[in-house]
């Protein structure tokens, strides 16, 4: 028998057609996606005892209790840890990814200065020639820690400018302060304890305040329930991630959420819903619905709604007196589950004075957000650790990552109860960073050293013998042997959480109802996590599900 | 007609019988253990009759994986019997503190992460349930290396038609989730893939 090419073809024909039937095609298919993920060139994490580390997250003011999972001393998993007083083991979709964020392109190695790369020495050079040629300014992202009195102690000795830089939360926390007489620093926000929850446009579900504690309270008593152990009301023009979840969403006009306030306070001291007698609003109910977009009936329902399952606490995204007024007006202020004092006594040192004319130089440290911009003419020297995009026209120094450096961590501002926390240094820096407190330091030797303050600060805490410390097993401080003892269980990732204060009650009277200027804000000066760069599991779960649009024309 | 039926017919034969036999040996290396061992004299003459008798999960849920050097010097710290594994396993391994590069069969890569704690004490799973009979063997298998991905063919399973297998045959992401499903376990791509 004789086989001609047509033989061969049907043949092979037959063999291609046996070939589907066998495993051989989709055996390699899959084998071959496998082999694709296993480039040599891929980077792998390395090999090494696993082991679980615990600490505070610090890409925010708020320190949520995190569990770092750690394979050969790197960092493979983020997780809540579930000891944290507060946050209970929840956290917001960007700390779980955070571990990404030390590998991430962006990540800054090396010291650039208007564009090309230069040196430390160069940089400190350059510092130091900018100190002794007129003032200088120092930026904080987030006052109140160690590094903080570093650079506070070195503005004083220069002479220089420390201005607050205050977060969105501590600026809605301010006109209480300014009513009351009570230092911003000593008020929170109880809201373990509220009912109803009313918020004008605070993103309550997506990073406000501290992230971990209200989706752990959120998750316990409102996730999934038709009449929920804590209402939520947003107060919001568009349909937010938060207004999405929350029990009661409320559109308005852009720009009305005074006018809407001043309506409800309207229609809780005519209709006497409330027993405070404060000053009446200067909108009337039909004035506040033509300037809302509400019907008048509608911010009567709201107003019904607020009172009838108490305790209700407004917040607000910013520091705006006129919405703040309704706490005053519901007694919220100074009551559980309002607005209440987390201490007695708040040490209040006396700020550096501001400097009156230009600064020469500012100096920014890497809490500072990205798209914040210095006054110009300085020459600015900014730490970062990663680099956000842009033409930089000063200096740019690479700051430590996620958990690459020692930091404390102070109360949050909006926790209803004094912390204390440390982020330990678990990360080695994958290249040569520095922090602006380090920077400072050697250049000024004589400033106090970043550990020596921490160290001060627990000795503080422990001699008070008061609160408890949240680690493995959770510990009061009175039984405690020793400070040291006391900043090791911190070192482990424990928490300090003090006892509430012995007098709570505070006096908060408005002399007449507010305007809806905002206060306590300096000139583009707002603070909050907004992050130069995403991590990637954080870019696929956080950025494409809508939660939080980037700024424009940025790139994670 | 007939012809070319019978010739598109012997091809696709041809092809099925060389995709289900060749195939599966041309896609696995076959690579030698370092040591003869048998699980069954071990558990059946020395006592150690439970997993965890080398393979230690600690209080602390830290999984010990195969046992270090100082588990098998317990008793093979000198030779007990006298055949070549022994020799090489005291000579080789333990004496110069070496430690021994057990091929294992269902080593996973690493971007999984998995804790036998939860799986053992809170789901209640036996060893076998994902590893087989593998404990009851009175001798080793070869380990079988996909050339491709370079996996164990445990991963995989036994069966290339991966149809009809028994438990703890196989250990793909399906496996995970069809066992998942099955016990109404959710824990999403994070809870292993962190």
């Amino acid at each position: 028998m004789k086989f001609s090419r047509r033989d061969w073809l049907v043949g092979s024909a037959g063999a291609l057609a046996g070939l589907v039937l066998t495993p051989v095609p989709w055996k390699l298919l899959s084998d071959v996606s496998i082999w694709t993920q296993n480039f040599p060139w891929i980077p792998q994490p390395a090999h090494g005892p696993v082991e679980t580390q615990f600490s505070a997250c610090t890409l925010c003011d708020a320190g949520c209790g995190v569990r770092v999972r750690m394979a050969a001393k790197i960092p493979v998993g983020v997780a809540g840890a579930s000891r944290h007083p507060l946050t209970r083991g929840a956290l917001c979709p960007l700390a779980f990814a955070a571990h990404q964020l030390n590998w991430h392109p962006r990540r800054l190695r090396e010291v650039r200065h208007k564009g090309r790369v230069a040196s430390w020495t160069e940089a400190q050079a350059a510092f130091q020639k900018a100190c002794g040629e007129g003032p200088i300014g120092i930026i904080d992202g987030r006052p109140g820690r160690a590094a903080s009195s570093v650079y506070e102690a070195f503005a004083r000795k220069q002479h220089g400018s420390y201005p607050p830089l205050l977060s969105a939360e501590r600026q809605a926390l301010e006109p209480y302060a300014e009513w009351s007489q009570v230092p911003v620093a000593s008020l929170g926000y109880d809201l373990e304890n509220a009912r109803t929850i009313v918020s004008f446009g605070a993103p309550l579900l997506d990073g406000w305040g501290i992230p971990g504690r209200f989706t752990r309270l959120w998750s316990e008593r409102a996730a999934g329930a038709a009449d929920p152990g804590l209402r939520l009301i947003q107060i919001e023009p568009s349909l937010s991630r938060t207004a999405a979840r929350a029990w009661r969403w409320i559109p308005i006009r852009e720009g009305s959420e005074a006018p809407l306030a001043a309506g409800v306070g309207r229609v809780l001291l005519d209709e006497r819903r409330v027993d405070s007698r404060g000053p009446m609003p200067p909108f009337t109910l039909e004035e506040a619905a033509a300037a809302t977009g509400l019907a008048a009936e509608a911010i009567r329902d709201l107003a019904l709604k607020m009172v009838e399952n108490r305790p209700v606490v407004v917040i607000t995204a910013e520091g705006n007196p006129a919405i703040a007024a309704l706490n005053v007006l519901l007694g919220a202020v100074g009551a559980p589950g309002g607005i209440v004092l987390k201490r007695d006594d708040a040490p209040s040192p006396a700020p550096v004075e501001p400097v009156s004319g230009p600064l020469r130089a500012v100096l920014m440290d890497s809490t500072v957000p990205w798209e914040f911009a210095a006054s110009s003419g300085a020459e600015v020297f900014r730490f970062a650790a990663w680099d956000g995009g842009g033409s930089s026209t000063g200096w740019l120094l690479p700051a430590p990552g996620f958990l690459e450096e020692l930091t404390d961590v102070p109360t949050p501002p909006t926790s209803a109860r004094e912390t204390y926390a440390l982020a330990q240094n678990l990360v080695a820096p994958s290249t040569e960073v520095r922090g602006a407190a380090q920077f400072l330091l050697q250049i000024d030797p004589t400033l106090p050293a970043v550990e020596k303050i921490i160290q001060a600060r627990c000795e503080q805490i422990f001699r008070a013998r008061q609160g408890t410390v949240y680690g493995e097993r959770s510990i009061d401080v009175a039984k405690l042997d020793s400070v040291e003892h006391f900043e090791e269980q911190l070192r482990k990732g424990a928490v300090w959480m003090g006892d509430p204060p012995k007098h709570s009650k505070f006096r908060c009277e408005l002399k007449e109802w507010p305007g809806a200027n905002r206060v306590g804000r300096a000139a583009n000066w707002v603070a909050g996590w907004d992050p130069p760069v995403l991590p990637a599991l954080a870019t696929k779960l956080y950025r494409e599900s809508n939660l939080r649009e980037p700024p424009a024309g940025r790139q994670g | 007609m007939r012809r070319n039926l019978f010739i598109f017919g012997f091809g696709m034969a041809l092809a099925i019988f060389a995709g289900w036999t060749a195939f599966p040996r041309a896609l696995y290396v076959r690579r030698e253990q370092p040591l003869e061992f048998r699980h069954q004299t071990h558990s059946a003459k020395s006592g150690l009759a439970q997993c965890d008798s080398c393979h230690v999960l600690g209080n602390d849920g830290q999984f010990s994986g195969m046992p270090a050097n100082d588990v098998c010097a317990g008793c093979h710290s000198e030779k007990v019997g006298t055949s070549a594994a022994e020799a090489r396993l005291v000579d080789g391994y333990l004496k110069p503190a070496v430690a021994t590069p057990w091929l294992v069969y269902s080593r996973q890569p690493a971007n999984v992460w998995f804790s036998h704690a939860i799986h053992i004490r809170r789901a209640g799973l036996a060893c076998k349930d994902c590893h087989g009979n593998l404990g009851e063997s009175d001798q080793q298998r070869l380990y079988e290396q996909n050339r491709i991905s370079g996996y164990s063919r445990d991963i995989w399973g036994h069966s290339m038609s991966r149809l009809g297998r028994a438990p703890g045959d196989g250990m793909t992401m399906s496996d995970c989730e069809d066992c998942h499903r099955r016990r109404h376990v959710e824990v999403g791509c994070l809870g292993c893939h962190q």
